[in-house]
């Protein structure tokens, strides 16, 4: 099983990114998401304060309604259990 | 049986706290104890470990750069002194770890947050306990011991004839959702086959299409599915091989205020691991939430249901699901007020044993969308269901976030109360603790976020002798998305409430002021974490109001009689209602129009 299995629902990611306005603090956040292998995330929270944004990212694994892979017994996912 | 002696080493230059603390609990158990001053060398230590006959050496270290080296050469000084032959060698202290001190040659390691308990089980050689308390909780009731007695004569006055009013104008009165009420009571108690399926064609008969075809077809409305029976099988397989591990209390003393939290994912299942996690975290109660399209349709859906938004869907399923898999203290309330379906959610949620429910015939009315006439009929067949399951139902007055000013919005949730009293159900009221837009708009909180919820709170206790739940959730419209910052909002909210001595709160995740998806459980517990730090912070301690309180409470007073006076004026309360006395378009509150016309 992968480690994301275990992820009950979403994933934050908070962080602090040098930039020079909120616009570009947004933009990296979204390319952080992609450079981190998570795709497209959700920009929660971003405050530019001069020197960069303080950013909370949100990844949404398991929504409601969804087949929740932790549900699955690890012995029937595979891989390292 | 002879008590073990105990010698309790501080191998720290400074620090000797932690073993101070474990010596002092050792000795009240009647461990004959000695303990070392800190900053001894090594050498010494083993001196007067091989001296004594000790049955138990306890090291206290937090670990650090060189700490490890320092704890191996200890051990391998005891060995050479034929201190291990005799004496079990224990470790603990920050950062320390079972496995590491193994590692080091420690009989066992505690790392900071064990237990007393649990050392105290290794030394005597028992089992160590799970963590979970040992001790069954009694299921609050959260009304007990209120009267219900309203103090204020001419509030008494205003109340008794708006409910008298109510009364004579919904008796003999019925709505789809009153009939629907009888016929699903029918359905529960019929046994015979045939008679069942003819009470469901006259129920499906007044229930919207989207609800006959799930009924008769399966075809579910969108986004929604049945949970599969393999599904509930691997979560119940989880839960019976998961307990709570240290569970934490979010009170410092006492047993109240109570701790609520929303549930609502749209799935069950999601629900419940959410619940679980929060038990865990000092959590007392939960308010089940249905969504916000099951408001517009006549009729619930039937099944174990999940649901791809927010909101989860009313059934007896789903809440006797929940029920079933919260522990047996834990408080289940079911929203019901919002929508067409208010008598009969409030019977499913009582065949399914949740313990409250939620009705307020005045917000569902202004914020929620419901006609008041139809909301009126069905409010108050509902307060009598709620009555006949001994179900308490709260009343939240969340018109306020639509910009009423919380005097009329409190006049709202008292008429509900008085109407509970009358009808034999047990109300409990909820003002807000929030910075609503009436508030921002004329600066009611500039000084101070502390003195006009204050008020609220002794403005309706110098009214009626009720329960008083502050909602929903505490803290509305001060967090943001931040994180940290939306937690210490919430903490000290909570604060307030515990310093008035309130019922209940139901609090926020970090996550609440995210609109664009769901609560995740580690928001909850960010919330959790903040509530618990600021009861241990206030303990026995409080947070008072300023002097200027007094005035605002007898100003809140004076003008709830005002506004109970003007609903009193008028022919009845649906009138009041779309007249705007308890909120008006100025407001913001506009009257719902959801089942206009249904009454008959």
């Amino acid at each position: 099983m992968q480690a994301l299995d275990a992820v009950m629902d979403g994933l934050d990611i908070e962080t602090y990114l040098l930039c020079g306005s909120e616009q570009e603090g947004k933009d990296l956040a979204i390319r952080l998401g992609l450079e981190l292998g998570l795709g497209q995330v959700d920009v929660m929270y971003c405050e530019f304060d001069g020197y960069g944004v303080r950013v909370r990212l949100r990844k949404y694994v398991h929504k409601p309604g969804d087949p929740y892979r932790w549900l699955v017994p690890a012995a029937e996912k595979g891989g390292p259990q | 049986m002879k008590k073990k002696r105990i010698l309790c080493v501080p191998l720290d230059p400074v620090h000797d706290v932690g073993i101070k603390i474990i010596r002092n609990a050792l000795a009240e158990r009647g461990f004959d104890t000695e303990l070392l001053s800190p900053d001894l060398p090594l050498e010494d230590v083993v001196q007067r470990a091989a001296q004594g006959s000790y049955d138990e050496i306890l090291v206290s270290r937090t670990l650090g750069y060189g700490v490890a080296e320092l704890l191996g050469r200890f051990v391998d000084l005891l060995d050479a002194a034929g201190v291990r032959s005799r004496s079990r060698v224990t470790l603990g202290g920050k950062a320390i770890t079972a496995e590491l001190a193994a590692e080091l040659g420690f009989d066992r390691g505690f790392d900071e947050h064990a237990r007393i308990e649990d050392v105290v089980a290794y030394l005597e050689g028992l089992p160590a306990s799970s963590g979970a308390s040992a001790v069954v909780k009694p299921k609050p009731d959260i009304t007990a011991g209120y009267s219900y007695r309203v103090h204020d004569a001419r509030i008494a006055a205003a109340l008794d004839e708006i409910v008298d009013k109510l009364l004579r104008w919904t008796e003999g009165k019925s709505t789809p959702g009153t009939r629907r009420a009888q016929l699903r009571a029918g359905i529960f108690e019929e046994r015979d086959p045939s008679r069942r399926a003819a009470l469901l064609d006259r129920y499906l008969a007044i229930s919207d299409p989207v609800i006959a075809d799930a009924f008769r077809n399966g075809l579910m409305p969108k986004g929604v599915r049945v949970v599969s029976g393999e599904e509930l099988s691997r979560l119940k397989e989880m839960l019976a091989g998961r307990h709570q591990h240290r569970p934490v209390s979010l009170r410092h003393a006492g047993d109240r205020p109570l701790f609520f939290k929303f549930l609502g994912s749209g799935c069950p299942v999601m629900d419940i691991m959410h619940a679980k996690v929060c038990e865990r975290w000092g959590v007392d109660g939960f308010l089940l939430i249905n969504p916000s399209w099951e408001a517009r349709y006549e009729g619930l859906l039937e099944g174990t249901l999940t649901h791809q938004n927010d909101g989860t869907v009313t059934s007896g399923e789903n809440i006797r699901l929940v029920r079933e898999l919260l522990e047996p203290s834990t408080l289940l309330t079911v929203r019901a007020h919002r929508g067409l379906n208010t008598p009969e959610t409030v019977l499913l949620a009582g065949h399914a044993g949740a313990d409250m429910t939620k009705i307020d015939l005045v917000y569902g009315s202004l914020g929620a969308g419901t006609d008041p006439a139809r909301l009126a009929v069905d409010g108050v067949e509902a307060i009598r269901l709620a009555a006949q399951f001994t179900m308490p139902f709260d009343i939240p007055g969340n018109d306020e976030l639509s910009g009423v000013p919380a005097w009329k919005t409190l006049a709202g949730l008292l008429i509900n109360v008085h109407l509970g009293t009358r009808l034999g159900a047990r109300a409990i009221l909820k003002p807000l603790f929030c910075y609503g837009p009436h508030i921002v708009i004329n600066r009611l909180m500039e000084q101070t976020f502390v003195d006009y919820n204050a008020a609220k709170i002794l403005a309706l206790r110098s009214i009626v002798d009720c329960p008083i739940w502050p909602g929903e959730p505490i803290a509305f419209m001060t967090q943001t998305e931040d994180r940290v910052q939306s937690a210490t909002a919430s903490s000290f909210h909570a604060a307030l409430g515990t310093a008035l001595k309130v019922d209940a709160m139901t609090i926020a995740s970090t996550d609440e002021a995210y609109s664009r998806g769901p609560i995740c459980m580690a928001s909850r517990i960010d919330s959790l974490q903040g509530l618990h730090e600021s009861a241990r912070f206030m303990g026995t301690a409080s947070v008072a109001p300023t002097a200027a309180v007094d005035a605002m409470t007898a100003d809140m007073q004076r003008k709830i009689a005002d506004v109970l006076d003007r609903v009193r004026m008028a022919p009845d309360l649906p009138t009041a209602i779309a007249e705007g006395v308890l909120g008006d378009r100025e407001d913001g509150a506009y009257p719902g129009t959801f089942g206009k016309g249904t009454v008959a």
